[in-house]
């Protein structure tokens, strides 16, 4: 009996030992981890991310780092790998400060350092919102991004910009390599506001340069701020677009298509196709996509053809198409209304997908990237009912709808079942019909909903914003 | 008793008006002195036959002295007896407990089940019966071990079978099915159940290797009734009841619809979508009431008669199955007559011939998920403001804000109905010009026409969204002649007392015909019924037409050899040559070899014999194939394209599918191990079978590579990977009686493990059902890949920690009550990458559970199914439980999705625009256990013998699929769906409850 007794203890233990045991490696024991932070005060401001950065070690091995900001409801735990053990780590973790939060707070982050024999370090780290993290504002007067200066008429580049600051200034820098312009201006009493206005002189030979200019405040973490402006000085114009726009609107609100880059271009002949949607359109021919300065083409008060930022408006006399001839060098041009013979692509909003081509109606749509609810799918194209097209009653060549941008890079193709029909809308607004030429253009705008525009007679694609 | 008076009566003045006629009575009982009601009383050479009545008791009237008795009854040993000078015999019929002298079809021959060698499962014909169903095997489900069968719903679906697991991806997994002995296809919808005498399942290769190119996914072998000697027999069998559609969710009303989706919007930052929702209280459209039926008819009817003499035996059959849609509309219908004739013209030589009529029309709207996902606010019919008197009766409907269509209206507006005749015609000559020889040719013939026709009304519910402008008809008939001729040789012979041998061999030939032509038309002048064809259309007719065929010829031979019972060998051998393939593989060879020993035929058995009534180990070897591949795959073809070029539509040519010359069979081997077991007088028998099945040769569609020069959509067919399958087979038989009760249990117990051994390049991943499955080396096929839905964020600290190392956010759209997914790489990044195996639509295991008990004239028949370990996607949780779209939401759905720390996490939070992808994400948030248990049969029955003038009357009343056991929350638990993309549950047809009511009589 009692061998019994002993055989079954001996058996009870065995199992309670086997079953306890900690599945988790024993390491010995050793000294406490170590933590050196950058810094114990850290900046913050709502609704902006603010880095922690500390150097972690251990003699052993490093287990986790526990970040702790109780009153922001953070608590995160990083982990390490103990297969091989770290021994040490860079600490770098951002996080926002909530929205809602007020600029005067302050909190106190807590690092828990772990390491793998269970010791455990803490270190405080003071977080103000109080912190300035603007950079400094560089309003662009002049050149504006893609100015064109042509250099028959003058080869001086007049720079004029404003800088703006809370802060205050410390210093602004203008700088392109190829003119061998590298200038700073060290301004003193940190002022909220600077004015740069300086021209120089361009060589007299084609060539495209990158003015950088620079500006950096006097905040104790200072920030700093780039611009660069891309100018092409020329003695022909590379592109000439027509503009239907009155002056002053922005012209760089726009997905595509506004102002229109030219249908055909022979030298300094430049040809477009046009539809103006209203009797006695006005129109502009531009020298730069961006803005109507420096080249603004227009008619003066004997009307004749200028290149003049005050010069007014060309008018097309009635609604239709119009073929324009238009040469900046002569300033000569010309406008012929016409009857368009391409095919019309009626009752695409009746459209129907089916796998039977007899049975199938053309829709037209939307497929890309950029876009909300579109993708390259043709199919998801036709389930995306918002993404269809319909025609423009008014315009039996014109399909048109809406679309939703995401922010991100734009690519499109208008497009019917399995890209029968299909538009590819290629760089400079043109929607190339299938098998035009290859290559989505890829289109910046900001996010938003945008009215399109294909015009299948003319190929070209105007997505604006609504 | 009236009526026994009169039997009597006639009895006597037949016997008094023939001179010589004897009268014999007398009792027949079980061995335990039960008299046996029903027992086939036969007087051999005549068509004299009697049943006894419910005392075991029968009168018959006999020729002369010499005549002989024939007893029959199901369960025991058919005993004859010669009258001599008795007038009384009495007769006590022994058990057939041991079932082992049942024959068993085995592909061109039968065998006595003792025989067997190779894994061959039978049911007889009547256990089949029991239950009233479209398709046999929904019937069979649980009654074979080894055979998963995934029910269907709807009127004419076919369930899916899966004999022992699948051996192929790309291809049908559906086994072969032999009628009569001829090959008839991959469906067994054409036959009534109550035609049927018997199924034979062929599993392993050595078994079905006789159907060669065939049978990689099994065979099943059915018998029909034929006609017996004796007097001739009518019957009657029907059984008739209801198949009851409950709604499978309790969805929101007006009231709660509204303020779901009002939740939704204001969670995502909008005003309210249906402000004030108490203005709909009392105002929910009742769709589901107004549309689906409760309970639709469901009818199986056969009236037959059979007899005959021993020159001439014949059964002629008319039957009849309807089922209902639960729509106002459609359904399916199947007329069947069987007309079989068997002719014995000497004892050498002998014919028969089988005439197969069919008609079947079926079709029937399939939209029932719209009457619960349409939004409960939008009235049926439009106000009467909204009607200005010039709509056609199609348009008269409300349309729905919520992108649903009005179901009212496309039931109304649907026809579209297939009707098929068809007439199969199967007869064979035989003749057995020296003992033991038997020379046999059989043909058969079969002639099918399928009409399809459907009319779409025009109609304007929307001007925008819900319309028609113009009407269309369409019809496309399809027409088929097929015909097989076989002719084997089989000679059988018994030497030395000990050694039977028997050696078959044969010929066949197959070939398939068919065509189509297809007319459309639109514009037909109005939507009458008499307009309704393509010939009245006025705009855009077009038309269509091709044909098709192919055809297989094969040599054949089997060789059986048994040693005094006890060492058999069985080996065949079948040379397949297919239309398929090209003529370097065009032929192909498919051998088999079985062996078994009767362990409890030796004679160190013998003192166990009490206890072991039959021990049998099986092992056997074989190779089949599969050729389900579409008939052309040996050609090369051109597609047809359209492109735009300047404005005009031009057609275009490209390289669509290529030959491969080299294309051959898939090809499957197996090795099968059994053993049979008997024990107490076989009060419990039964089969423990292990396989394994190597598939090689797989048979996929490739694209090309692009440095080939051909478009990345042009297409081959190749020969490439290989998978394995082994799994386990159990039944277990216990019967017994006590006194007037007996009882038995048969339990059916399946395991399948599948694997993919290699696919056609190291590391490549096969993905189907929307990049929603995932195949690849090492793992079984069509596993659930997706993310892992680990929980909702329960409060914000959560979802800050949510990160990697340097606080980027690895889901930066969620918000609190988001579903958090699992960063299962541990790159602080969710991607790609992190998709997983999240589940598998494939059954640890497979339990049926077959019970059956009688007392005196009740009987009783309980059948149980169950599919246990595998998971289920429940695709309806999206239609369910997301505020994204404007559908109708479970009731309470606002109260049930997170709104709070701790409410959920398992629904998250209501939200129009499910920027964190909660439901777009294809994650193990829909992922359910699919388990289930379901009661497929219950059925109660009293009989009576000789009563009221029928020698057997029975009435029933049985439930089929009357309760399930399921943690699955999704419509049905039994889902199909091909290899790479099974186990998707959706708003599929479910397998319905069904109440019914029996007749059967025989006189």
């Amino acid at each position: 009996m009692k061998k019994l007794s002993f055989l079954f203890l001996l058996t009870f233990f065995t199992i309670l030992f086997t079953g306890c045991q900690n599945d988790e490696a024993d390491f010995p024991s050793s000294d406490n981890p170590t933590v050196a932070v950058s810094t114990t005060e850290i900046y913050g401001a709502p609704n902006r991310k603010f880095e922690i950065k500390a150097t972690l070690a251990d003699d052993l091995g490093l287990k986790n780092v526990r970040i702790q900001i109780p009153e922001l409801d953070l608590d995160k735990v990083i982990n390490f790998a103990t297969d091989p053990l770290l021994t040490s780590y860079n600490l770098s973790y951002f996080f926002e400060v909530p929205a809602d939060r007020g600029v005067s707070e302050a909190f106190v982050i807590k690092l828990t350092i772990t390491d793998v024999s269970g010791n455990s370090v803490d270190q405080n780290i003071n977080l103000r919102l109080d912190g300035e993290f603007s950079t400094p504002a560089i309003n662009m007067i002049t050149p504006k991004e893609g100015a064109v200066v042509l250099l028959s008429s003058s080869n001086q580049l007049p720079v004029n910009f404003v800088v703006n600051d809370d802060s205050g200034i410390d210093y602004v820098q203008v700088k392109c390599a190829a003119l061998g312009i590298d200038e700073t201006v060290q301004l003193t009493g940190a002022p909220q506001s600077y004015t740069f206005n300086k021209t120089y002189t361009l060589p007299v030979t084609a060539a495209s340069y990158v003015l950088s200019i620079t500006a950096r405040d006097k905040f104790k973490i200072p920030n700093t701020g780039t611009l660069n402006i891309n100018v092409v000085a020329t003695n022909e114009y590379p592109a000439i677009y027509l503009c239907d726009q009155p002056k002053g609107t922005n012209l760089t609100t726009d997905a595509a298509g506004v102002p229109m880059y030219f249908h055909e271009k022979t030298g300094q002949d430049f040809e477009f196709k046009y539809y103006a949607d209203s009797n006695n359109k006005e129109i502009y021919f531009l020298g730069q996509e961006a803005d109507f300065a420096p080249h603004c083409f227009g008619l003066n008060g004997s009307g004749n053809l200028v290149d003049n930022v005050t010069a007014s408006p060309i008018v097309l006399p009635t609604k239709g198409y119009y073929k324009i001839k238009v040469n900046p060098s002569t300033l000569a041009y010309t406008v012929t209304k016409y009857t368009p013979t391409s095919k019309v692509w009626a009752d695409v909003a009746n459209g129907v997908w089916n796998d039977t081509e007899a049975l199938r109606k053309p829709f037209v749509s939307v497929c890309g990237e950029g876009v909300k609810d579109s993708n390259w799918d043709t199919w998801n194209a036709w389930v995306q009912t918002g993404l269809h097209l319909v025609n423009n009653p008014d315009n039996p060549y014109q399909l048109v709808g809406e679309v939703t941008l995401t922010g991100s890079s734009v690519k499109i193709t208008f497009t019917g079942q399995w890209w029968n029909p299909q538009w590819r809308l290629i760089k400079n607004g043109i929607a190339t019909m299938s098998p035009g030429e290859n290559g989505n253009g890829a289109y910046s705008a900001a996010a938003g909903v945008y009215k399109v525009i294909l015009d299948t007679e003319l190929e070209r694609a105007f997505i604006t914003k609504k | 008793m009236k009526y026994k008076f009169i039997g009597l009566l006639i009895a006597v003045l037949c016997s008094a008006a023939t001179f010589a006629q004897i009268t014999v009575k007398g009792t027949v009982k079980d061995k335990s002195a039960v008299p046996i009601p029903g027992v086939n009383v036969f007087v051999k050479g005549t068509q004299t036959s009697v049943s006894t009545d419910f005392d075991g008791k029968y009168v018959i009237v006999v020729p002369n002295k010499e005549a002989q008795l024939e007893f029959s009854f199901m369960g025991f040993v058919t005993q004859t007896i010669k009258v001599d000078q008795r007038t009384v015999v009495d007769v006590v019929l022994s058990d057939n407990n041991q079932t082992l002298d049942e024959v068993v079809v085995v592909g061109y021959a039968t065998v006595k089940k003792k025989d067997v060698t190779s894994s061959i499962a039978s049911v007889k014909g009547k256990e089949l019966q029991t239950m009233t169903v479209g398709n046999v095997t929904e019937s069979l489900q649980g009654k074979v071990a080894g055979v998963q069968i995934t029910g269907a719903g709807g009127p004419g679906a076919q369930p899916r079978v899966l004999i022992r697991g699948i051996s192929t991806v790309n291809l049908s997994t559906d086994p072969l099915y032999v009628v009569d002995g001829i090959p008839m296809g991959t469906s067994i919808n054409f036959l009534s159940n109550n035609e049927i005498e018997s199924m034979d399942v062929l599993k392993d290769a050595s078994a079905s290797a006789i159907y060669g190119s065939r049978a990689s996914n099994g065979v099943i072998l059915i018998t029909t009734k034929k006609g017996k000697a004796g007097k001739t027999k009518f019957t009657v069998d029907m059984s008739t009841g209801y198949q009851i559609m409950n709604k499978p969710y309790d969805m929101a009303n007006a009231e709660n619809y509204a303020t779901i989706l009002n939740t939704a919007y204001t969670n995502s930052g909008y005003s309210e979508y249906l402000p004030n929702p108490e203005q709909y209280r009392g105002k929910t459209t009742d769709w589901w009431g107004a549309g689906i039926d409760r309970t639709s008819s469901v009818t199986n009817a056969s009236i037959g008669v059979s007899g005959g003499s021993e020159k001439n035996t014949y059964a002629i059959s008319l039957n009849y199955y309807n089922s209902d849609s639960f729509y106002d509309i459609g359904g399916w219908k199947r007329v069947t007559a069987r007309i079989a004739n068997d002719f014995k013209f000497t004892d050498k030589f002998s014919a028969g011939v089988t005439l197969n009529p069919r008609y079947e029309t079926w079709g029937s709207p399939s939209n029932w998920a719209d009457f619960v996902k349409i939004d409960p606010i939008t009235p049926i019919y439009k106000p009467a403001d909204q009607l200005n008197g010039t709509e056609n009766e199609y348009s008269i409907y409300a349309r729905s804000p919520s992108y649903v269509w009005n179901p009212i209206a496309a039931v109304k507006r649907y026809d579209d109905y297939t009707d098929l005749y068809n007439l199969n015609s199967n007869a064979y000559l035989q003749y057995e010009p020296i003992k033991g020889l038997i020379i046999r040719t059989q043909g058969s013939v079969e002639f099918g026409n399928k009409v399809w026709n459907k009319f779409s009304p025009d109609f304007v519910i929307d001007a925008a969204h819900e319309k028609a402008e113009i009407n269309s008809v369409e019809r496309k008939a399809t027409t088929n002649v097929d015909w097989t001729w076989q002719s084997t040789a089989t000679y059988s012979r018994k030497f030395a007392e000990k050694h039977n041998v028997s050696l078959m061999g044969g010929v066949t030939m197959e070939n398939y015909d068919s065509s189509d032509v297809w007319g459309y038309g639109e514009g037909v002048p109005n939507n009458s019924e008499s307009m309704r064809e393509v010939s009245a259309a006025t705009k855009n007719r077009n038309s269509s037409g091709t044909s098709w065929s192919s055809s297989l010829m094969s040599y054949i031979s089997r060789l059986s050899y048994n040693f005094d019972s006890k060492y058999y060998l069985t080996a065949s051998f079948r040379r397949d040559g297919s239309s398929k393939f090209m003529a370097e593989n065009k032929w192909a060879n498919f051998p088999a070899a079985s062996a078994s020993w009767r362990i409890s035929n030796e004679d160190f058995m013998a003192n166990a014999s009490s206890l072991v009534n039959n021990l049998t180990f099986r092992a056997g070897w074989g190779r089949v194939g599969n050729q389900n591949l579409p008939s052309s795959v040996y050609q090369s073809n051109i597609g047809q394209g359209y492109y735009v070029i300047d404005g005009n539509v031009v057609d275009t040519s490209y390289p669509s599918t290529m030959a491969n010359k080299d294309i051959r069979w898939e090809i499957v081997e197996d090795i099968n191990f059994g053993l049979d077991f008997g024990l107490w007088k076989n009060k419990i028998s039964g089969t423990l079978e292990y396989y394994q099945k190597t598939t090689k040769d797989m048979l996929f569609v490739k694209q090309f590579p692009t440095y080939s020069g051909f478009p990345s959509y042009a297409t081959i067919w190749t020969n490439v990977g290989s998978m394995r399958s082994n799994g386990i087979d159990l039944l277990l038989s216990y019967k017994d009686k006590k006194g007037d009760f007996s009882y038995g249990a048969d339990l059916t117990f399946t395991t399948v493990n599948v694997k993919m051994v290699s696919l056609s390049t190291d590391g490549e991943k096969l993905y189907g059902s929307s990049n929603r499955t995932l195949t690849v080396q090492g793992e079984e096929p069509g596993y659930f890949y997706g993310y892992v839905a680990d929980g909702l964020f329960q409060n914000q600290t959560e979802l800050n920690s949510h990160t990697d190392e340097h606080g980027t956010k690895m889901q930066p759209y969620a918000q609190v009550g988001d579903v958090r997914f699992k960063d299962v790489n541990g790159d602080g990044k969710l991607d790609d990458k992190d998709r997983t195996k999240i589940g598998s639509p494939w059954a640890d295991y497979n339990v049926g559970l077959n019970l059956n008990f009688a007392y005196k004239n009740f009987d009783l028949v309980a059948n149980f199914y169950s599919s246990i370990g595998n998971d289920l996607v429940n695709q309806n949780i999206s239609d369910l439980y997301n505020g994204a779209s404007l559908t109708n939401k479970v009731s309470g759905l606002d109260q049930m999705a997170w709104h709070g720390e701790g409410t959920s996490n398992y629904i998250p939070r209501l939200s129009k625009d499910d920027n964190n992808e909660n439901f777009t994400k294809f994650s193990s948030l829909y992922v359910e256990d699919g388990s289930f248990v379901r009661m497929k049969n219950l059925q109660l029955g009293y009989s009576l013998y000789n009563k009221f003038g029928f020698d057997k009357l029975r009435i029933s009343l049985s439930g089929q699929n009357l309760w399930t056991w399921t943690k699955y929350s999704g419509v049905d638990p039994e889902v199909g769906g091909g290899v790479l993309g099974s186990g998707f549950g959706g708003w599929n047809y479910p397998v319905q409850p069904t109440i019914l009511m029996g007749l059967n009589v025989a006189f």
